[in-house]
């Protein structure tokens, strides 16, 4: 009995040392409260970055590429794969003043949120050198009132259709993207209307002409110079002919039953492109390569691509670093490196994020690239016009992004709840008084 | 029976209380049977349409892990065909290797074993403490007291994720794993749970008699109490580990991608751009195989402890 | 609940009288003072951790959050509290989505509950049987329970998928056309309950179990004497028999269905799992804290809704507790 007292004693003081140890675990793995996670040790550079979906840079190796040039430096990132988890982190990090990363990402429905509420919180890079090579309209978007710049431009989103050649010639319209895209010519109407062409004589059975009205939604309302807001920061997205008309047209697409009721990025989305589910979608330039992986080495040679009726812009991105850093001087070369004409020019090639480096559209490998997977469409070209389309003033609002998510979601009731576009833009609007509130 | 000595209406009393009663013995011995009643219970033998039920209700309880590997096992276009596979395929290790990168399982893991591990252990020693304490030794207010512990499990500690969110942040907790710790370090059930077993399975001579000997309480704790507690304290240890391991609500809130635990890990393969459905599949299995690992090897154990304590979070 | 507080016998062993006596001195005075402060103060020092706990980390941020949902706090900026008042709690009060979240958080939890709790019922009678392989099918029976929310929801969801799922496919060898489980409001309840029952029945299958065990069998003898037939044995013996394990059960189940989160957040996949769905057609109270918190960013609103979610579950317990009693007087 003695004996086994003793051991359940010693078991005891084991559990309750254990207890103590993982304590000691558990508070040393916060250590770096308050700092980035960058810092200066024995002659490296340690710079930590916090990215979301798919900026490429880690990706592609460039992060790889840019350690081998500097030996002395070490960068970590964290990417995230959901913008509204990262933005979420953000948010809190920010507030908190604990958990940021030298350098972090913004997206481009966050840069006006960012640059009117938390401008103190990021370096200022006007002056950073070798930078003076954007689209002036990338970087005006995360310029402050006083003119301090809180994030280099990583991509933009000009836009195109991707198409399925086999699927519209089965229903009897054009292929060639010359053809094609004159079928929609200036106007994005005329897109519904090759698409109930399509469904009319379509012989393949669910088969949609689109996958969700909401791209159609997106690539209308960033033709213009304003969606949600005007300048003056006041919502108008009420009142807006460029939102009104896209709302229209997009809850038209969908009530006729041109789309797959699919939702982009979500899993349906997927099997969709491998199995061709829909013969065509609106596409930002980020998104071919999306495609062309998802879609898979079946459906090589099936895709290509045309023409948009109107030129516009759907995302991008900045890369901002934070104040509070130990190593801004590094992180700003490091940023200023990876936005810099080359690097774009790589990741397009790579993964088709387009440049927002006006020299980097006008390299080579930039304008001349084709792409195998979509039938040897020349989207250097294509995607290099659209983006001179784009309106060279573009007002930004603080809650973009979840305005857009929240439209997204009002043309999916339309789609796959029936309800009416009056029902639904009526919801919509009462959401967003609740988002912006 | 032992156990006499304590009133119980069999029809009123709670259940922990029934159960309790069976569960312990107060010599504290181990019994072979957790559950077996001398009077009660298995009846009848089980016929063929018994076996096939539970055969049924076996399947629809294994399926979908079965499932979740042979998803996990393909590559993403078969496992978007239909009919959906049912047999599994060549590529279950390839899945596994990138879904635990993708998805940060390894961190998470390791994050999930140091907070479940935590808060069970602290669960359990505070949960003993209190329920000794409540058991066997007198002091004012210890009815009162008691009653507030048992009140206090009417309060979901979710309804407080605001406050505690901005309390953590506030003491630069925010995406740490103390923040996930801390509420949870104790245990209303717990503390009741060890303290029905301990008034039925300890004897008052034996704390009596360390009185005798000059033991201070802290001792009697450590040299009597503990031996005698072992049993419900390792039942205790394993449904704490697997709530802990499971929690989601909380540490969703307060945790982010880039220091998560396995749960919150798991909702990053959904959200967001999307990855293929076999290594979403392939990150579900990953983040379940160390509680299934334990159920294959405890399970009998983890099956005594739920039917002797209706522990549940 | 009826939780018994039944106390051990008097002589208690905290009272029994300090044991060392003989010799006096110094020494021994202060080892009886020691003691006699160790028999006083050691019970409360057992007792504070949990209680220190409790408070710092459950009753103040109760308490904290009333004062909160006074306040217009956002998440960027948490130490700036504007006061409003009840602001939040008429806004809330006007709010379909409110409504509509606690009518989820209502039909839901009964879809989720009742089946669960009957097939649990079913279950432990098949395994209160004598059986082979006994421990096989209990443990079988808990697996599901091993499982966290997030796997287990990951896996339904992909299970009741629109165009490739097991289910649709299933569905479609008896004629059904693909049911689209997301946005059908029903259909997307019952996939979400459908994760919730799987999760559950065998632990509470367990649960009943352990109770059935301890009814005596002289009960069975003496019913069957008078005729029962199994399935009368059933409903009068082994269901009153363990009454109070399924009223507790019953709470049990009623707790978690209000604070119902990590399922349709997972279902819903991205933005639509936040809101519940385009319509909010599944959002439940716990998605709406969530979206009012960290989604618009409106900690002050969102405190409202934890509030809401506290008076719900008051309110079940209160008709819970009518309805025992009312029962049990007609009993």
């Amino acid at each position: 009995m003695d004996k086994c007292r003793r051991t359940s004693r010693t078991r005891v003081a084991a559990a309750v040392s254990a207890v103590s140890a993982l304590g000691l675990i558990v508070s040393c793995g916060g250590s770096d409260s308050g700092g980035t996670g960058g810092g200066k040790k024995d002659g490296t550079v340690t710079i930590t970055m916090g990215l979301f979906g798919v900026m490429g840079f880690k990706e592609t190796g460039l992060l790889d590429t840019y350690m081998k040039e500097h030996p002395n430096v070490v960068i970590k990132a964290d990417v995230a794969g959901d913008e509204q988890t990262y933005y979420t982190a953000l948010q809190t990090h920010l507030a908190a003043g604990s958990g940021l990363k030298d350098i972090q990402g913004i997206e481009i429905g966050r840069a006006k949120e960012l640059s009117d509420t938390q401008q103190d919180k990021f370096v200022d890079l006007a002056g950073v050198a070798g930078t003076d090579h954007f689209l002036p309209w990338k970087q005006s978007q995360v310029t402050t009132a006083d003119k301090k710049v809180i994030g280099l431009g990583t991509d933009i989103g000009p836009m195109a259709v991707c198409y399925r050649k086999d699927l519209f010639e089965q229903a009897g319209l054009p292929t060639d993207r010359e053809e094609v895209a004159e079928l929609w010519e200036g106007d994005w109407s005329k897109y519904v209307d090759a698409g109930k062409r399509f469904k009319q004589n379509s012989k393949a059975d669910k088969v949609a002409f689109m996958d969700t009205s909401s791209g159609l939604f997106n690539a209308m309302i960033y033709g213009n110079s304003q969606q949600f807001y005007d300048k003056e920061g006041e919502l108008i997205y009420a009142t807006n002919p460029a939102v009104k008309d896209a709302w229209k047209l997009a809850s038209e697409a969908a009530t006729s039953g041109l789309t797959a009721k699919l939702r982009q990025f979500q899993p349906g989305w997927d099997p969709g492109l491998a199995n061709g589910t829909f013969a065509t979608a609106v596409c930002p330039a980020w998104m071919l390569a999306h495609i062309s992986e998802k879609a898979g080495p079946a459906n090589k040679g099936k895709w290509d691509v045309a023409k948009a009726p109107k030129g516009a812009n759907w995302g991008g991105s900045f890369l901002g670093v934070m104040e509070k850093s130990p190593v801004k001087k590094e992180a700003q070369e490091l940023v200023a490196w990876l936005t810099a004409p080359e690097q774009q020019a790589y990741l397009f090639k790579e993964i088709g994020n387009f440049p927002s480096s006006q020299t980097a559209l006008g390299l080579p490998e930039v304008v001349d690239a084709k792409s195998d997977y979509f039938s040897g469409a020349p989207i250097g070209k294509i995607f290099g016009a659209a983006a001179q389309e784009i309106p060279d003033e573009q007002v930004l609002g603080r809650k973009d992004g979840t305005i857009k998510d929240i439209f997204s979601q009002g043309l999916t009731l339309i789609e796959a709840q029936n309800k009416s576009p009056e029902q639904a833009w009526k919801t919509t609007d009462k959401r967003i008084g609740k988002a912006v509130g | 029976m032992t156990t006499d000595s304590i009133p119980v209406r069999a029809a009123d009393a709670p259940p922990e209380t029934v159960r309790m009663k069976r569960g312990a013995t107060p010599s504290g011995a181990r019994r072979r049977r957790l559950f077996a009643h001398p009077r009660a219970g298995r009846q009848h033998h089980a016929g063929p349409l018994a076996y096939i039920l539970l055969g049924i209700a076996a399947l629809f309880s294994l399926f979908p892990l079965y499932w979740t590997m042979v998803a996990a096992s393909t590559d993403n276009t078969r496992v978007t065909q239909t009919p959906p596979p049912f047999l599994p395929g060549p590529h279950l290790l390839e899945n596994l290797g990138k879904a635990w990168q993708d998805a940060a399982l390894g961190k998470a893991m390791l994050n999930s074993l140091i907070v479940a591990g935590v808060i069970a252990l602290s669960t359990v020693l505070f949960a003993t403490l209190a329920g000794f304490a409540f058991a066997k030794l007198r002091f004012k207010g210890r009815n009162i007291l008691l009653m507030l512990v048992i009140g206090t499990m009417l309060v979901p500690p979710q309804l407080g994720v605001v406050p505690l969110f901005m309390m953590m942040t506030e003491l630069g907790l925010g995406q740490k794993l103390p923040a996930v710790i801390f509420p949870t370090l104790v245990s209303a059930v717990g503390v009741f749970f060890m303290r029905q077993y301990l008034s039925e399975a300890l004897p008052d001579e034996l704390v009596e008699a360390g009185r005798v000997d000059g033991a201070h309480s802290l001792r009697i704790f450590w040299s009597i109490v503990l031996p005698i507690a072992r049993p419900p304290m390792a039942v205790l240890f394993m449904i704490t580990f697997v709530h802990a391991w499971n929690d989601f609500f909380w540490p969703f809130i307060v945790l982010d991608m880039s220091n998560p635990t396995v749960p919150v890990a798991l909702t990053q393969l959904s959200a967001g751009y999307v990855r293929d459905q076999s290594l979403i599949m392939a990150g579900a299995l990953l983040g379940t195989l160390p509680l299934l690992a334990m159920f294959i090897i405890f399970g009998r154990q983890i099956v005594g402890g739920i039917m002797q304590g209706a522990v549940k979070g | 609940m009826a939780i018994s507080t039944s106390t051990p016998s008097d002589g208690a062993p905290g009272t029994a009288p300090s044991a060392g006596t003989g010799t006096g001195g110094d020494g021994q005075r202060r080892s009886t003072l020691l003691h006699r402060l160790d028999v006083r103060g050691a019970p409360y020092a057992f007792v504070a951790p949990f209680f220190v706990v409790f408070a710092a980390f459950s009753f103040y941020p109760l308490i904290y959050t009333s004062w909160i949902s006074l306040h217009r706090v956002e998440l960027s900026t948490l130490n700036l509290m504007e006061w409003v008042g009840f602001d939040n709690y008429t806004a809330l009060w006007d709010d379909d989505r409110f409504w509509n979240a606690l009518l989820n958080t209502i039909t839901i939890g009964v879809l989720s509950t009742v089946p669960q709790l009957l097939m649990a019922l079913g279950l432990a009678h098949l395994l209160n049987y004598r059986l082979r392989g006994s421990t096989f099918f209990r443990v079988a029976a808990l697996t599901p329970y091993a499982t966290s929310v997030g796997a287990a929801a990951l896996v339904f969801t992909m299970l009741f998928e629109r165009d490739f799922g097991m289910i649709n496919w299933m569905l479609s060898l008896f004629g059904v056309e693909n049911i689209d489980w997301e946005n059908n409001k029903w259909a997307a309840q019952t996939a979400i309950s459908s994760i919730v029952i799987w999760r559950w029945t065998g632990y509470n299958a367990l649960l009943y179990l352990a109770a059935m065990q301890a009814i005596p069998r002289d009960r069975y003898e003496a019913a069957a004497i008078d005729g029962a037939s199994r399935w009368q044995q059933f409903l009068m013996v082994t269901v009153p028999g363990i009454r109070s394990t399924i009223v507790f059960t019953i709470v049990l189940s009623t707790i978690g269905a209000t604070q119902l989160f990590g399922e349709p957040l997972i279902f819903g996949q991205g933005p639509n799992g936040i809101t519940g769905g385009a319509d909010n057609q599944y959002q439940t109270l716990g998605l709406l804290l969530y979206e009012e918190g960290w989604k618009n960013y409106q900690m002050g609103r969102a405190a409202t809704v934890a509030w809401a979610m506290f008076l719900l579950l008051i309110v079940v317990f209160v008709v819970q507790r009518v309805v025992q009693r009312v029962a049990a007087r007609k009993a």
